[in-house]
């Protein structure tokens, strides 16, 4: 079949393409082409993620290798436990000395990430994609930018990470571990029916106030008026945010970031469409 | 085929078991009371009059109980499993599980309420919740069609509200009894409408109608789709458009009439398996509730309870493979989870710090009962815990396809310790202790018999040699199920199901 040919060509090309990119030690940023994939992903199904049963087995040190803290060894010996023992004080991976606390989830090809890195330099920033291919690009993309700004030491703060967020978020995050969630060009799921599988609704926000300090925001911009109404109608009802004011929203460099520097937020302005941004707020528990 | 007793509840003095879609009322002493029938369609069973389904009066001892079977019948789909809301019929799956030849769904749950008043009973095809008072006369007061398959339930512990946990991953709070206000609504419905309508009417509460349902209009603009062909459908949508919502009219229409009060709690985006409620005293020393509530994807949540369910409070994180049971330890140890699923070990936690205290081995004392290279993992289904002899917390584990019991104490220590392995004449499906005031508990197992037949109702009866396996006489025979062997383990082995395909490395 020619179909099969072409495709089969093209699969060629992109190991070929990203063999070559590893060796020459990715000083070249990578091309998108060779990192398309389909722009939608069930997060219903299982997949074949990987993520750690616990925050405190998460190990961050290979994404943040400049922030690894050197450990003396004695805390590795392990004394004359028994089995169970071991199994309830798992070995801890490297600690680093930061913590993550900008998450971009759907973090798409990077380019909120990239924006964020020099702008925050002091605060690590997370990505989660779910699709392989566009993890393995920003993968590549930040290795690129980390050899290329050798002497300014930039983009050690950003990392990315394969995810399925709605399922896993605090397999990743401890209770307010983080200060900001982006929530950038989401997929809009248009059918009624696919409505559960948008990436806001009444029962996820719980997990992403879970996650987030009180006073930390939610970023949220889409170019579809009906998800922009969906996600304020969401966190409106949910009592544990309450929207940004215009003004300060307005006020917050970060979303005049988020508007020009996302890939989306790009494609969007090339055809002349609309954004729309809407901040929230999480607001302190009440008393139990 | 005959069927085996598949669930035994006790509640109120009274003992419950369910044989496929009927439930038997036994005493505490084991005498068969009476039976309810899960309503059957009229055409297949015309020659069934209601007298039969109700008691005959017990022999002696407790009061003749009776089951209102002709009440129900305005206010349930009758014997075939309910079409979902959007009159789109169920899944083949499920219809193939839970519908023997598109028969009668099988009882997938038994749940008392703590003062013994009431019993509740979830069906699976058609996702319903049935409602059974328990005063002098047991009656059918309520059968609740769920916009979701229902999992589990667990009530709140003043006893007025069940918590429904579904496959979807949603946790719905729906008063146990009706407000006066929304009973005379219900009732009036009943009777105005066919039965089938009535169950199919009840809107589905989705994410998509919180806050506030619109009216659809196309979400795509010409500035948000690019392609040539989305432009064309999304004319071709915008032409439809005058058609749809004359359509939508009239659904909405029909979505006005009257449903029964539920709300969404919470939520996990995966199958929930097990929910309960725990307690534990807030800063100024009054009883808070929690709900704790587990899922296919490793998870247990534990949530503040009504008004606060949006609050998570935290996870009790550590387990490797699905969670399928939790139990929240009896006897002044209300701090303790324990939990279990997929994994080759018994959790214990301390579940509102989300710490984990200890892991107790199952897999061991499985092979030993079904041998090393048979038993490679576990698939829990039941955890069971109950005061014994006073003071000591014992805790008992049903372990998929094993037959066998495994008893388990909780220490001072807050850790497991296996005790004894019971072996028992078949699998176990079910078990229960009925207490008896000053003496040890009684334990009744349901076990699948397997092919060679045997009771399917066995009370254990702790002596100083072992355990004594007992006999109930005089066992309901229960209906002849059309139903084969490899279906019915189809339905009664569904935990192992639970485990994720994909870790073949």
């Amino acid at each position: 079949m020619g179909g099969d040919k072409i495709r089969k060509d093209k699969r060629q090309k992109r190991e070929d393409y990203r063999a070559a990119i590893r060796k020459e030690g990715v000083s070249e940023l990578p091309r998108k082409k060779f990192y398309r994939q389909r722009a939608h992903a069930n997060p219903f199904s299982d997949h074949q993620l990987i993520y750690p049963p616990h925050p405190d087995q998460m190990d961050w040190s290979s994404l943040y290798p400049d922030y690894v803290v050197d450990e003396p060894q004695e805390q590795q010996t392990p004394g004359p436990e028994t089995p169970s023992d071991l199994d309830l004080a798992p070995l801890r991976p490297k600690r680093i000395s930061k913590e993550v606390e900008v998450a971009d989830i759907g973090c798409g090809f990077g380019g909120l990430l990239v924006a964020l890195g020099p702008l925050m330099p002091d605060t690590l920033v997370l990505g989660l994609e779910i699709r392989v291919q566009v993890t393995q690009f920003v993968e590549d993309r930040i290795k690129a930018l980390r050899v290329q700004d050798q002497e300014a030491k930039l983009y050690r703060n950003v990392g990315v990470l394969r995810a399925n967020t709605m399922k896993f978020l605090p397999n990743f995050f401890r209770k307010g571990q983080l200060s900001k969630i982006f929530i950038c060009f989401p997929d809009p799921h248009f059918k009624a029916r696919k409505h559960k599988q948008r990436i806001v609704s009444t029962t996820l926000n719980s997990e992403y106030a879970y996650v987030l300090r009180p006073g930390g925001v939610v970023y949220t911009i889409t170019d579809v008026p009906d998800l922009h109404e969906w996600m304020v109608q969401h966190f409106e009802a949910h009592p544990s945010f309450e929207r940004v004011p215009e003004e300060e929203q307005e006020a917050d460099t970060l979303v005049n970031v988020m508007r020009t520097e996302t890939e989306e937020g790009k494609k969007v302005e090339r055809n002349k469409g609309q954004k729309h941004v809407a901040l929230f707020r999480r607001l302190e528990d009440p008393a139990w | 085929m005959i069927l085996p007793f598949h669930l035994v509840k006790s509640c109120g003095g009274f003992v419950f078991a369910a044989q496929g879609s009927d439930i038997h009322t036994f005493s505490s002493a084991l005498e068969h009371v009476s039976t309810w029938k899960y309503p059957a369609q009229p055409v297949d069973k015309p020659h069934e009059p209601s007298a039969e389904t109700q008691s005959s009066p017990a022999p002696e001892g407790p009061p003749a109980k009776r089951r209102k079977v002709e009440d129900c019948q305005d206010s349930v789909s009758i014997g075939q499993p309910a079409e979902s809301t959007n009159g789109k019929p169920k899944s083949k799956k499920a219809a193939q599980y839970d519908c023997p030849a598109n028969e009668r769904p099988f009882i997938q749950g038994l749940y008392a309420t703590a003062d013994g008043r009431h019993l509740i009973a979830i069906t699976g095809a058609d996702k319903t919740i049935w409602v059974f008072e328990h005063d002098l006369a047991a009656t059918l007061t309520l059968t609740r069609s769920m916009p979701k398959r229902p999992c589990a339930l667990a009530l709140t512990t003043d006893n007025r509200t069940i918590l429904s946990a579904d496959k979807f991953g949603d946790v719905y709070a729906l008063p146990l009894l009706p407000s006066s206000t929304s009973k005379s609504v219900e009732n009036s419905t009943a009777n105005q409408s066919s039965p089938r309508s009535t169950t199919s009417s009840i809107q589905t509460p989705s994410r998509s109608t919180t806050p506030s349902a619109k009216p659809f209009k196309p979400q795509a603009d010409p500035l948000t789709v690019h392609t040539k062909r989305n432009l064309k459908a999304l004319e071709a949508q915008k032409i439809s458009l005058a058609r749809r919502e004359a359509i939508l009219r009239e659904q909405q229409q029909a979505a006005n009439r009257p449903q029964f009060e539920h709300t969404l709690l919470l939520g996990h985006v995966s199958m929930l398996t097990a929910i309960c409620v725990g307690t534990s005293s807030s800063v100024d020393g009054r009883p808070r509730e929690y709900i704790i509530t587990a899922d296919r994807d490793e998870h247990i949540r534990v949530s503040r309870g009504v008004p606060q369910a949006h609050v998570i409070e935290g996870f009790c994180l550590g387990h490797e493979d699905f969670v399928s049971r939790l139990c929240v330890a009896p006897g002044g140890r209300a701090e303790l989870l324990i939990s279990g699923g997929g994994d080759d070990d018994l959790f214990v936690w301390d579940w509102l710090h989300g710490t984990l205290l200890g892991r107790a081995g199952v897999l061991e004392h499985v092979k030993e009962v079904a041998g090393h290279e048979a038993a490679s993992k576990v698939a829990l289904t039941r955890i069971f815990a109950c005061r014994w002899e006073g003071v000591r917390v014992v805790v008992f584990v049903v372990v998929e396809c094993v037959p066998a019991l495994f008893q388990f104490e909780l220490l001072e220590d807050n850790t497991l310790q296996h005790r004894e392995t019971i072996p028992l004449p078949g699998n176990p499906l079910d078990m229960e202790a009925i207490e008896t005031p000053g003496a040890t508990p009684r334990l009744l197992v349901a076990v699948y018999p397997g092919e060679e037949g045997g009771s399917s109702l066995i009370p254990l009866d702790k002596e100083e040699a072992g355990w004594r396996l007992g006999r109930v006489e005089n066992l309901p025979a229960g209906g002849d199920a059309n139903i084969g062997d490899e279906e019915l383990q189809k339905i009664l082995y569904s935990t192992e199901s639970l485990r994720k395909s994909s870790d073949f490395d």
